[in-house]
C-alpha cells in the first residue's frame, strides 16, 4: 500500500463532505475545521460541512505534471473557490471541464468523485471536486 | 389492504454523467453494419469519466433524491445499492454512500446484485421495510456504469448512469404503490464469472425466453393480482436494454407507444442496467401530475422481473423542481471519440 489508510479513513468527512467548523460568535467557517476561531478567537464553534454549499471560480491551475496516483487524470485542474453561502475559499479539483471552459466566476458545485486509487488492489480514495452547475456550460453537439 | 399502499416515494433523483460516445464510433471500429446503431434505436451513450463509478453516480442520485424528499438524512433507515459493477468486489459501496451523505451510522447499508433488477428488487424490499414499520424511510439507489466486452453488440449499449428513490410512508409521499408483483425463473441469458472484465450473453437467447417471458409475466402478474386493466395507466416504464424492446413488449402487452417515450431514456444514452427502468420512472415523475397511475416494470438477466403499480399524489408539483430533472442531465452532454472512451472506462490496459 502507498497510501495510509487509518489516515484516509479517519480524514474521511473533510474528503466526502467538507466537514469544517463554523464560528458562532462572528459567524465565518473555518476550513479546515479548528476549534478555535481563526478570525476572531473564539472557542465556540459548530460542525458544519461545505458540501451544501455551491461555490465561484476565483483563480485556477493547469497542472500537467502528475504525481503518483493521478496518471489517468492528466492534466489536473485545481480552483481556488469561494463558497456562495459563507464566502469561504477553499482550493479544489475541478472536474468534468476541459481547460478552455474554465472561466473566472464561472459557478460550481461539489460532487463526490475518485480522487486517486492504490494501484490495482489498495483502496479507492474518495472526495469533493466541483463541477460547473447543470447547464452553464455548452455542449459540442454538431 | 395490501402493504404497498401505506408506502410511496418521498424523493427521486436521477445522475447522467457529461460525456457521450456516438454509436457510429464503435460501428466504424469494430467493423460493424453503420445501421447498426438505429436497429438498437440508440444513438449515444452516457460514458462515466475516469473519476466517475457506481458509487460517485449513486451518490449523485441519492443527493438528488434527498433534496426532493426534504427529509434529515440520519432519518433514512436502510441504504441498499443495487449494481454490477460494484468498484469493490468485496467492501459495501452502501456504506461509502450513506457515510458521504451523512446518514451513517444508525442505518442498515447493503450492496445487491441481480444482473440489472438489484435496485428493483431492494425497492421491493424497501416496501416490505416501510410497510412493517422496520425502517421510517428507505433509500434505493440503482447505478452502473456497465461493462461490455470492446467489439461485442453489447458495447452499443452498455452505459453509465444513476437512479434513487427514497420509499417512505404513504402520507408523505409523491407517488403511492398500489400494488407490485416479482416474477423469477433460473434463465441463463446473461451472466458474468468471477474475475472476468466482461459479461457474456446467449445472443438472440436475451429475448424471448428472458427480457420477454419474465416482463410479460410480471406484469399480467399484477394486473390479476389487482384487476387493473392496460387503459388504467398514464404511463408504462419497461427495462430498456435498447430502444426496441420496451416498445416491443408495451406493444405485446397493449401499451400505445405514447405511454411508453416519456419514459424511455435509452435511445438517448444507452443501457444503464440497474438505472435503466428506473431512470424512466424517474424522468416520467419529474413531469407527472397528481392523480396519474404510472406501471415500472424492471427486468435482470438470469432472470427476473417486478411490476408494480404506482399513483402519483398532488405532493409531486412541489418536489419536481428541487433538483435536477433528467432532461437536465440528457442536455447536458459533449461527444467523445472511442479512445478517449476506452480510456475513461479502462479498457486500455496500463502497469500501474
Amino acid at each position: 500500500m502507498r497510501f495510509s489508510i487509518p489516515r484516509y479513513w479517519r480524514e474521511r468527512h473533510s474528503h466526502y463532505r467538507l466537514y469544517a467548523k463554523k464560528c458562532s460568535k462572528c459567524g465565518r467557517v473555518n476550513y479546515p475545521p479548528s476549534n478555535i476561531c481563526r478570525y476572531c478567537g473564539s472557542t465556540e464553534l459548530e460542525d458544519y460541512y461545505l458540501d451544501r454549499e455551491k461555490a465561484k471560480i476565483i483563480s485556477w491551475t493547469i497542472i500537467y505534471p502528475a504525481p503518483e496516483g493521478f496518471e489517468e487524470q492528466r492534466p489536473r485542474i485545481i480552483a481556488l473557490l469561494e463558497t456562495l453561502e459563507t464566502k469561504t475559499r477553499i482550493i479544489a479539483p475541478l472536474t468534468d471541464i476541459l481547460p478552455e471552459e474554465i472561466k473566472e466566476g464561472l459557478i460550481v458545485e461539489p460532487v463526490l468523485r475518485r480522487i486517486k486509487e492504490d494501484r490495482e488492489a489498495g483502496l479507492i480514495h474518495y472526495a469533493i471536486a466541483y463541477r460547473p452547475v447543470i447547464g452553464s456550460i455548452g455542449t459540442n453537439k454538431q | 389492504m395490501r402493504p404497498e399502499t401505506s408506502v410511496g416515494i418521498i424523493g427521486w433523483g436521477s445522475y447522467i454523467p457529461r460525456w457521450r460516445l456516438p454509436l457510429s464510433e464503435i460501428a466504424k471500429l469494430w467493423g460493424f453494419a453503420p445501421e447498426t446503431p438505429r436497429g438498437l434505436n440508440v444513438v449515444e451513450k452516457a460514458v462515466a469519466g475516469r473519476d466517475e463509478d457506481a458509487v460517485t453516480m449513486g451518490w449523485e442520485a441519492a443527493r438528488n433524491a434527498l433534496l426532493r424528499a426534504g427529509i434529515d438524512p440520519k432519518e433514512i433507515g436502510a441504504v441498499w445499492f443495487g449494481t454490477e459493477s460494484k468498484p469493490y468486489a468485496v467492501k459495501p459501496s452502501a456504506t461509502i454512500i450513506a457515510e458521504a451523505l451523512g446518514i451513517t451510522p444508525d442505518t442498515m447499508a447493503t450492496d445487491l446484485e441481480f444482473a440489472c433488477r438489484a435496485g428493483s428488487e431492494a425497492l421491493r424490499i424497501s416496501i416490505g421495510a416501510v410497510a412493517s414499520g422496520l425502517v421510517k424511510y428507505a433509500l434505493v439507489i440503482g447505478s452502473d456504469t456497465a461493462q461490455a466486452n470492446p467489439g461485442d453488440i453489447l458495447e452499443f449499449t452498455a452505459s453509465s448512469a444513476a437512479t434513487a428513490l427514497i420509499t417512505g410512508p404513504a402520507r408523505e409521499a409523491a407517488a403511492v404503490f398500489e400494488a407490485s408483483y416479482t416474477y423469477v425463473t433460473d434463465t441463463p441469458d446473461f451472466w458474468r464469472r468471477a474475475h472476468q472484465p466482461y459479461p457474456l450473453h446467449g445472443e438472440g437467447f436475451t429475448g424471448e425466453p428472458a427480457y420477454f417471458h419474465h416482463i410479460v409475466s410480471a406484469v399480467k402478474g399484477l394486473l390479476e393480482q389487482t384487476g387493473l386493466k392496460v387503459d388504467d395507466f398514464d404511463y408504462a416504464v419497461f427495462h430498456q436494454p435498447n430502444g426496441k424492446y420496451p416498445l416491443a413488449v408495451a406493444k405485446r402487452l397493449g401499451f400505445p407507444k405514447e405511454k411508453v417515450l416519456p419514459g424511455l431514456v435509452t435511445p438517448y444514452i444507452g443501457n444503464s442496467y440497474n438505472s435503466s427502468a428506473l431512470i424512466g420512472l424517474s424522468r416520467v415523475l419529474d413531469i407527472a401530475k397528481p392523480g396519474q397511475r404510472i406501471l415500472l416494470a424492471p427486468f435482470g438477466s438470469g432472470a427476473g422481473s417486478d411490476a408494480y403499480s404506482i399513483v402519483v399524489t398532488d405532493k409531486i408539483i412541489e418536489k419536481q423542481d428541487k433538483a435536477p430533472r433528467v432532461d437536465d442531465y440528457l442536455n447536458r452532454k459533449y461527444l467523445i471519440d472511442y479512445a478517449t472512451y476506452a480510456k475513461f472506462r479502462g479498457i486500455i490496459t496500463r502497469i500501474r
